[in-house]
């Protein structure tokens, strides 16, 4: 017994972070058993609600109501094809979609060099600027909401989707500089020097060594903003009028407000519903770990 | 306790850096290189191409209307014909209005009581995942509602407690026969603080699991070595090492519960007008709906002398967080 003791500390550095350390082993206590019940509950609450919602989007409204509890009988597309054509969801998705991806890809785009050229020269200029760009981190949508319809009003790009994409580059900025110039930041210089002694420009060394390099933070970025613009509400909802210009939250808004005149839909519901969450789960499965990191380290500091 | 807390506390430097340790070292090689590098030189003519594009953008479309709304909060203003100097008039009069406060309660209620909720949540859960077989599965699935859209969360509450909904059918066998009306106007608000804890909390834990597993294991050897009790550990290891993730968490937080607007705009489904029963108002709808609604003259002025306020509260408590957690910030 005391050998194995003694041997403790050797054998959990051994077993690397795999694993629980053994001198960490000993306490099984209840308050910890049911914490972990609870949290497995949660785990399967979670799931279980996902494929609730997903499953009564296939069945119809008089089913969902009279047994919420119950399984589609066969896989009925009726209600899809009614949001899609009746709701407007068909054009909501195809406005979501050239949004999410237009204003990201310019997002990202506009602000890669920015980072880059803040996480590399340090003198007063940047530090202010960097200053300056942390600054709108902390300024909630509804303070600009008003000035920006105004403002957006005067040059006619209310009520339309370059203006929304434009709305959504400009307010995209900060948190994209600020995750990316920490994340161009943590990449090896030695390649940039070397590439700078071969006589390779500033704007080369950015654009064919550093960018290479720097793929995975790029991705991530471009990632946290098609989430972010995916679900992006209140902005779209002030700023576009016109139902051929809605993006989907704001066309399932529509459609909810709708139904107190109409009578509860609660298939076509639960279809715009998937609509809205179907493709965030996509993402999370195939970029998930990227995501998490990026998000809790990002915003980390 | 003996556990090895001795290192130096640190720096302004280091806390004000946004990337943790490395970067340090590396700006300090930076600094020593010579200044007339050539790339270094080269580079510096990058300013306009490069930070250009991104500082106009942001500039237009972010800070001038920023500026802009504290300007349109000193006028009277239906959004349309003459603008009319009126000085702080319009923060007086929301204050006497008691649909802005309470709105503004509610914004604060989301802010404190929330936003405790969940961090005593988060923090528990952290706790139990620390050292749990499977941690990796189970924040996998606790950060996902943070990519849906809330307006998800605020219908389904609709579908899942109507008077016929699951709620109630779960609540029948129990011997619940009059169960509440849980859609009631002044029932939507306490359901939509216990909706937001229950999608809220897993993000939260996520970001301090992040805190907590920095932490180098042989700190917990130390304790187990000399005796430290579960609490003692948790008093003297584990708080102080996460301090400044609980304080980043904290900002977020205040930042973001301040924007809460989905949610409430449609929680219970099919409400009525498209407007909610003013019970459940936050700042930011007030800001809405006194622009926007089309059910009144638009008070602009009003309506910004709000949102500058809610800005003016997170400015505030941003500040003092960053205070209150700076003192205690450990290196390690």
């Amino acid at each position: 017994m005391s050998e194995y003791k003694l041997l403790a500390p050797l054998t959990a550095r051994r077993r690397g972070r795999r694993g629980v350390s053994p001198a960490l082993r000993g306490e099984r206590s209840v308050v910890r058993g049911i914490g972990v019940g609870l949290l497995w509950l949660v785990v399967a609450i979670s799931i279980a609600a996902l494929v609730w919602m997903v499953a009564q989007a296939f069945r119809d409204t008089r089913a969902i109501l009279d047994d919420p509890w119950g399984v589609p009988a066969s896989l009925d597309f009726g209600n899809f094809v009614r949001a899609w054509t009746v709701g407007d969801f068909a054009v909501a998705t195809w406005n979501s979609l050239l949004t999410t991806v237009l204003s990201s890809v310019l997002t990202v785009a506009i602000a890669a060099p920015c980072a880059y050229y803040l996480s590399r020269v340090d003198n007063r200029l940047t530090r202010g600027l960097s200053l300056y760009f942390i600054l709108g981190l902390g300024i909630p949508a509804q303070v600009i909401l008003i000035p920006l319809f105004v403002m957006l009003n005067k040059v006619y790009l209310t009520d339309s989707i370059i203006g929304l994409n434009l709305v959504y580059i400009g307010v995209s900025m900060p948190f994209t500089v600020f995750l990316l110039t920490a994340f161009f930041r943590s990449l090896p210089l030695e390649m940039e020097e070397a590439a700078a002694l071969d006589g390779t420009t500033a704007f080369g060394t950015f654009w064919r060594i550093t960018l290479p390099l720097a793929k995975g933070g790029i991705l991530t970025a471009f990632i946290l903003q098609v989430i972010s613009h995916w679900n992006e509400t209140l902005l779209a909802l002030t700023l576009l009028q016109s139902t051929e210009k809605y993006t989907l939250p704001v066309a399932l808004i529509s459609f909810v407000q709708q139904q107190t005149y109409s009578g509860a839909d609660w298939g076509g519901l639960f279809a715009g519903l998937v609509m809205v969450v179907l493709p965030m789960l996509v993402i999370y499965v195939w970029l998930g770990r990227r995501l998490t990191e990026g998000l809790t380290l990002g915003m980390g500091k | 306790m003996s556990v090895g807390l001795k290192e130096p506390r640190a720096g302004k430097a280091a806390l004000h850096n946004p990337d943790s340790r490395k970067p340090v070292t590396r700006k300090a090689s930076a600094q020593g290189r010579q200044p007339g590098s050539s790339i270094d030189v080269q580079r510096k003519k990058l300013l306009v191409p490069f930070v250009g594009p991104a500082f106009v953008l942001y500039t237009v479309l972010f800070i001038v209307p920023a500026l802009g709304a504290v300007w349109i909060s000193l006028h009277k203003w239906a959004g349309s014909g003459p603008m009319k100097f009126v000085g702080l008039d319009n923060y007086g009069r929301i204050f006497r209005d008691p649909l802005f406060l309470s709105s503004f309660g509610n914004t604060l209620l989301l802010l404190f009581v929330v936003g405790a909720a969940i961090f005593i949540l988060a923090f528990a859960m952290t706790l139990v995942l620390r050292d749990m077989a499977g941690k990796k599965v189970v924040r996998n699935v606790i950060f996902f509602p943070h990519l849906i859209n809330a307006l998800v969360f605020g219908v389904l509450a609709g579908f899942i407690f109507n008077p016929g909904g699951m709620v109630n059918s779960l609540l029948a066998p129990l011997g619940v026969t009059d169960p509440p009306k849980w859609l009631a106007q002044d029932n939507i608000f306490p359901l939509i603080m216990v909706t937001l804890v229950c999608t809220t909390t897993g993000y939260f834990t996520t970001i301090l699991m992040a805190g907590v597993d920095r932490i180098p294991p042989y700190y917990y050897e130390d304790c187990a070595l000399a005796g430290a009790s579960a609490f003692q550990r948790l008093r003297y290891v584990i708080l102080p090492l996460t301090w400044d993730v609980f304080g980043t968490c904290a900002v977020l937080w205040t930042i973001s519960s301040v924007k809460i607007f989905e949610i409430v705009w449609v929680f219970g489904g099919s409400s009525g007008a498209g407007v909610p029963p003013t019970q459940s108002w936050t700042a930011a709808v007030y800001t809405y709906v006194n622009a926007f609604s089309g059910q009144s003259t638009p008070a602009y002025g009003a309506a910004t002398a709000s949102a500058v306020l809610s800005l003016a509260l997170i400015s505030v408590l941003v500040v003092l967080l960053r205070r209150a957690m700076r003192r205690d910030a450990v290196e390690f």
